[in-house]
């Protein structure tokens, strides 16, 4: 093992280290300090779970725009007014800091009843039992998922936990600037081109328009993991690496070839399509072709060009993608309003009104009858598009994978720093892809 | 250059050139337009539709906008002028918290004899050091274990260790520039038989504008530009600070609204503006300390 | 008049001898005065006691152990001095950070210092309009490190930015500063001494704070201009000059504003923009692992303990105190 990768590292069982008794006696005070002060403070912030009136106050968090927010606070004033009993303490803010303030609340023992997540943090919450279990309720019927497709629920699922409720679900898409290929007389990219169809096609699209034909994918994690699972490999296996430095240093040298070919704009343009948000991707800032996203996002892309946009599966056999859950509603564990807080995820995924309130917005309803209906409701021309091409792929969809484990955040952080520093040149495929194993297998360790 | 700049007094000063006068404002009129460029890229852009603002890099916008502005003070539930209000309130209270206590804790570290006063200032010192951001997670549990989290008023958190003294910046500066207050003041005062307090009223206090000002301006701004602790302390939209509001026009994973962001950006630097420009009349030319002796 | 030649050259290079200790040293604490002292001093022994030292240990507790943040204070897991053993032996990133933070402290916090005295003391004169001036100056820095800055910054250094349209007048080629590795630390350093506004108001208030009848003193005597500002201006504004040094430097090394917002967060790109700061919270919030965050904040505080106490011991021999102390 990596000598001291992480602090338990060196010792496995925990137990080790003895514990000195002035060490102790500090440990004891400090936390004695921290843990009997409440005591005090409780007098002062006096119960506000239940207030005077008899009401039921759940507190709920989540990241996102005004839109979700206004869609949101709809959906859950729905709920108080089929159930007057129950009130709701609604935060939300934009991504930026989401986490951090979550993880902060919950070290002060003070989590929201209900927090929305996604798949790079939900295993480190689960790990640590910050969610509930939600597997009793679905068992009791409290929590009805009978509509849900199987993998989507099964992505909620950690260590035989069901740590999330799928609050949308979507696809990896690659989208591409539908003007400018067909304004220039070239075939526009079809699903289920190989990934090296899709590269000598971007390399048309690059001589013939001037535009580098597509974002080089090879930092983008998610891309990554859709050819992975096409090689028959996946990003993890249970605890390890679902794959080996020889598949990296493929991946790696298959967008090499790209860059040499003049597929892919230049390695400052890259980093900057690798770092920027949805807003500014490449196809829309017209530095590029084609994008990597998720198929939901098309509208937002939308708003921000006046080219026709158009949107396909990933390259490669579109069996690789899944249902992915694009974020996840979880129950805090310590929740003291547990069973109200299931009935309310459970009432944002089944109900149909509150699904027709809450639309696409946080990705296709997970509930297949309530899906139909607000596809067929929907006017917003680029939704109904990215509806119409989800619908199709699911039809093709594989098996959903494990969620991505503890450490996956740190794993895709070092695929972009591998990767880039193979693009600017710094190093080969090959050292980059060693590099990149040697950093991940260090990450997940713990 | 710098020698003219340094003759303090009007009146012992021979009348400078006409066209050194000219030359000065146009070196630092080129200086500024240097330094002021990204602040009017940051205008231009205040006033760029969404799709422009994505694809248009120049200066200038296309099609002026305008309707940023209006979109962005009524985008949420709650109207940007209540951020404001939130931000001014916080700002000015935080200003008063560090003015006051940082000023009586200054004064005993600069002038006063008492025994560990070493280890004190010393320690004082060592809370700067550590990065900020190991303390918010402790910070938090312990406020919340004190009953100030989640309190009816959610500005408590903020507040109270701004009448604290924490901000050990502030103090220190303080102490600097007490230090360079002559000592002889004090002796004239308690010859006059001034004791500490009589000697803090009186000397040191009418001196130390200079550093009240300065403190003054940074508390504010600062506090104004704040992010972190006011994200992780504030949970209500209604209670939501500027710097926090500012956020919420871009979600990186979905919706964004850069132009209002933007347009709300360039309103929240008018208050800051204002205020330093106002607070720095203060800081007026040099103290003649003769006069105090007398 | 005591006061009018500035520094005493024979205290100069006397060290720790205090010719006035009798009278002003810690020795004798004159009666009432240590009591004084303390009610002085309470409110901020109060804020100490209660609110920042708790905060303080308990991170340094933790950074001899395995918390996550997510894990309750009562179960974190004591791992001993592992925590400082990775971060010397097996993490790359972490001695990374101290190559970049240093680079980046070394040069920006002189060039900063240097710019906001030049403006300073351009400054410093009371004229027709240069409150307007003062605060345009300052404007860059009230932007402190919003969303909007970092759109802002990003589009003045990308290739096809405002700076290289400007590089191109005189034929220059420019390069894509903020995503090339090789420049975007330099643009974050550009960044950093663009928003010199505090130094430069610490300077004026300091420039204020001169007592007239020095320069007076001096002009009497003869000397001009240079002379003046040699002799009367620099040893008066050493206070301020001293702690702006100190306070920067603090503030160089643990510079993390500019690079989360230029780098989205990440460091990026190839980490040439990882700060020491930055590298500290992307390990303790984002990757979870507060208690060796922890741990890099104490080594952390401890070397720049070690530069402040440098700084203080050195100056002794260039700062002067008007209170005729050193310390």
């Amino acid at each position: 093992m990596h000598p001291a990768t992480h602090p338990t590292a060196s010792a496995p069982d925990g137990r080790t280290y003895r514990t000195p008794l002035l060490r102790r006696r500090l440990l004891r005070g400090l936390v004695a300090a921290v843990v009997t002060l409440p005591l005090v403070g409780a007098a002062a912030a006096c119960g506000d779970d239940a207030a005077s009136d008899g009401k039921t106050t759940i507190s709920i968090f989540w990241w996102g725009g005004e839109a979700r927010a206004q869609l949101t606070e709809q959906a859950l004033d729905l709920y108080t007014q089929k159930n007057p009993d129950v009130v709701f303490e609604k935060v939300w803010q934009a991504n930026q800091g989401y986490f951090d303030k979550l993880a902060t609340l919950t070290a002060g023992g003070n989590p929201p009843d209900i927090f929305q997540i996604d798949d790079n943090f939900l295993t480190e919450y689960a790990a640590r039992n910050a969610t509930l279990d939600l597997k009793p309720y679905q068992e009791s019927g409290d929590l009805d998922t009978s509509k849900f497709p199987p993998s989507l629920l099964q992505y909620g699922v950690v260590d035989g936990k069901l740590a999330g409720l799928a609050a949308g679900e979507n696809t990896q898409g690659l989208v591409y600037n539908k003007t400018l290929v067909t304004e220039n007389g070239l075939p526009e990219p079809t699903t289920g081109m190989s990934w090296e169809e899709h590269i000598a096609w971007a390399e048309q699209v690059s001589k013939k328009t001037g535009v580098p034909g597509t974002m080089d994918a090879s930092a983008i994690d998610k891309a990554f993991w859709v050819w992975l699972r096409q090689q028959g490999k996946d990003l993890y296996s249970g605890n390890e690496l679902g794959f080996t430095v020889a598949d990296v240093t493929r991946w790696f040298e298959l967008w090499k070839d790209a860059r040499d070919r003049g597929a892919t704009p230049t390695p400052d343009v890259i980093h900057e399509g690798n770092a920027t948000d949805i807003t500014k991707q490449l196809v829309v800032t017209g530095k590029a072709a084609t994008s990597w996203v998720w198929v939901n996002q098309m509208p937002e892309l939308k708003k921000n060009t006046s080219d026709e946009l158009g949107v396909i599966a990933y390259p490669g056999d579109p069996s690789g993608q899944w249902a992915r859950a694009s974020m996840y509603w979880s129950v805090f564990r310590g929740s003291k309003n547990a069973d109200i807080a299931v009935d309310v995820i459970n009432f944002l995924a089944n109900d149909a009104d509150a699904v027709k309130l809450l639309g696409t917005d946080r990705g296709l309803p997970s509930n297949l009858d309530l899906r139909r209906v607000v596809s067929d409701d929907t006017t917003d021309e680029a939704m109904k598009q990215s509806i119409a091409v989800e619908t199709e792929l699911a039809k093709t969809f594989g098996e959903a994978p494990q969620v991505p484990i503890k450490g996956h955040s740190k794993v895709r952080a070092e695929l972009i720093k591998a990767a880039e520093n193979a693009l600017y040149g710094r190093v080969t495929p090959a050292e980059a892809a060693a590099q990149f194993v040697e950093a991940c297998t260090a990450a997940i360790a713990s | 250059m710098v020698a003219d700049t340094v003759a303090p007094n009007r009146a012992t000063r021979p009348q400078r050139p006409r066209s050194r006068s000219w030359l000065r404002l146009v070196v630092l009129l080129a200086i500024v337009a240097v330094v002021l460029y990204p602040l009017f890229w940051m205008i231009g852009t205040s006033v760029k539709s969404q799709e422009e603002i994505v694809n248009n890099i120049g200066l200038l916008p296309r099609n002026f906008t305008p309707g940023n502005y209006t979109d962005g003070w009524t985008n949420f539930d709650v109207s940007f002028a209540r951020f404001f209000l939130n931000s001014a309130m916080v700002s000015l209270l935080t200003l008063v918290g560090n003015a006051v206590s940082c000023l009586l804790a200054a004064y005993a570290f600069a002038r006063l004899r008492f025994r560990l006063r070493g280890l004190w200032f010393a320690v004082m010192i060592g809370t700067l050091l550590l990065p900020g951001h190991v303390l918010i997670v402790p910070q938090y549990i312990l406020f919340r274990s004190l009953g100030l989290v989640g309190a009816e008023w959610p500005y408590l958190p903020l507040l109270i260790p701004q009448f604290l003294a924490t901000e050990a910046f502030f103090v220190f500066l303080m102490v600097q520039f007490m230090r360079g207050i002559p000592r002889e003041l004090d002796e004239a005062a308690r010859i006059d038989g001034a004791n500490a307090f009589g000697i803090f009223r009186h000397v040191i206090l009418p001196l130390s504008r200079p550093a009240l000002v300065t403190t003054a301006i940074f508390s504010f701004i600062w506090t104004w530009n704040d992010f972190f602790r006011q994200l992780v302390f504030l949970s209500d939209l209604s209670d939501y600070t500027v710097p926090v509001a500012l956020t919420l026009f871009i979600d990186s994973t979905s919706q964004s609204a850069v132009g209002p962001m933007f347009a709300m950006a360039v309103l929240s630097l008018l208050p800051v503006f204002g205020f330093f420009v106002a607070f720095q009349r203060m800081l007026v030319e040099g103290i003649n300390t003769s006069g105090l002796k007398g | 008049m005591a006061l009018t030649t500035a520094p005493d050259p024979t205290r100069r290079g006397t060290g720790s001898v205090r010719p006035d200790a009798n009278r002003r040293g810690t020795g004798r604490i004159r009666h009432g005065e240590g009591l004084a002292g303390y009610v002085f001093l309470s409110p901020w022994l109060v804020g100490l006691m209660g609110i920042t030292a708790l905060p303080m240990l308990l991170s340094l507790y933790l950074s001899f152990t395995n918390y996550d943040i997510l894990t309750p204070l009562s179960e974190v897991e004591w791992v001993g001095l592992a925590n400082y053993e990775r971060m010397f032996t097996s993490d790359p990133s972490w001695w990374h950070s101290v190559r970049v933070t240093l680079s980046f402290a070394l040069i920006a916090v002189p060039l900063k210092l240097a710019a906001a005295l030049g403006v300073a003391l351009l400054l410093n004169r009371a004229w027709r309009g240069v409150g307007l001036f003062r605060g345009l100056f300052y404007l860059p820095s009230l932007l402190g490190g919003s969303v909007a800055l970092a759109i802002v910054w990003v589009n003045m250094f990308n290739r096809d930015g405002a700076f290289n349209s400007f590089l191109a007048l005189f034929g220059i080629q420019g390069k894509p500063w903020v995503n090339d590795p090789d420049w975007a630390l330099e643009t974050l350093m550009v960044l950093a001494i663009w928003q010199f506004g505090a130094p430069m108001v610490i300077f004026l208030a300091g420039l204020k704070q001169v007592p007239t009848e020095l320069y007076e003193a001096a002009a009497v005597d003869g000397a001009g201009k240079f002379r003046q500002f040699v002799n009367v201006t620099l040893p008066m504004l050493s206070p301020v000059i001293f702690f702006n040094l100190v306070l920067e430097t603090i503030n160089g090394f643990q510079g993390f504003t500019a690079a989360f917002v230029l780098s989205n967060g990440t460091g990026g790109p190839v980490d040439s923009t990882l700060m020491y700061t930055l590298n500290l919270y992307i390990t303790g919030f984002t990757n979870l692992e507060m208690g060796y965050a922890s741990a890099m904040a104490w080594v952390f505080l401890i070397a720049i303990a070690i530069i402040t106490v440098i700084f203080f011991s050195t100056g002794r021999f260039w700062v002067h105190y008007s209170d005729g102390e050193d310390r």
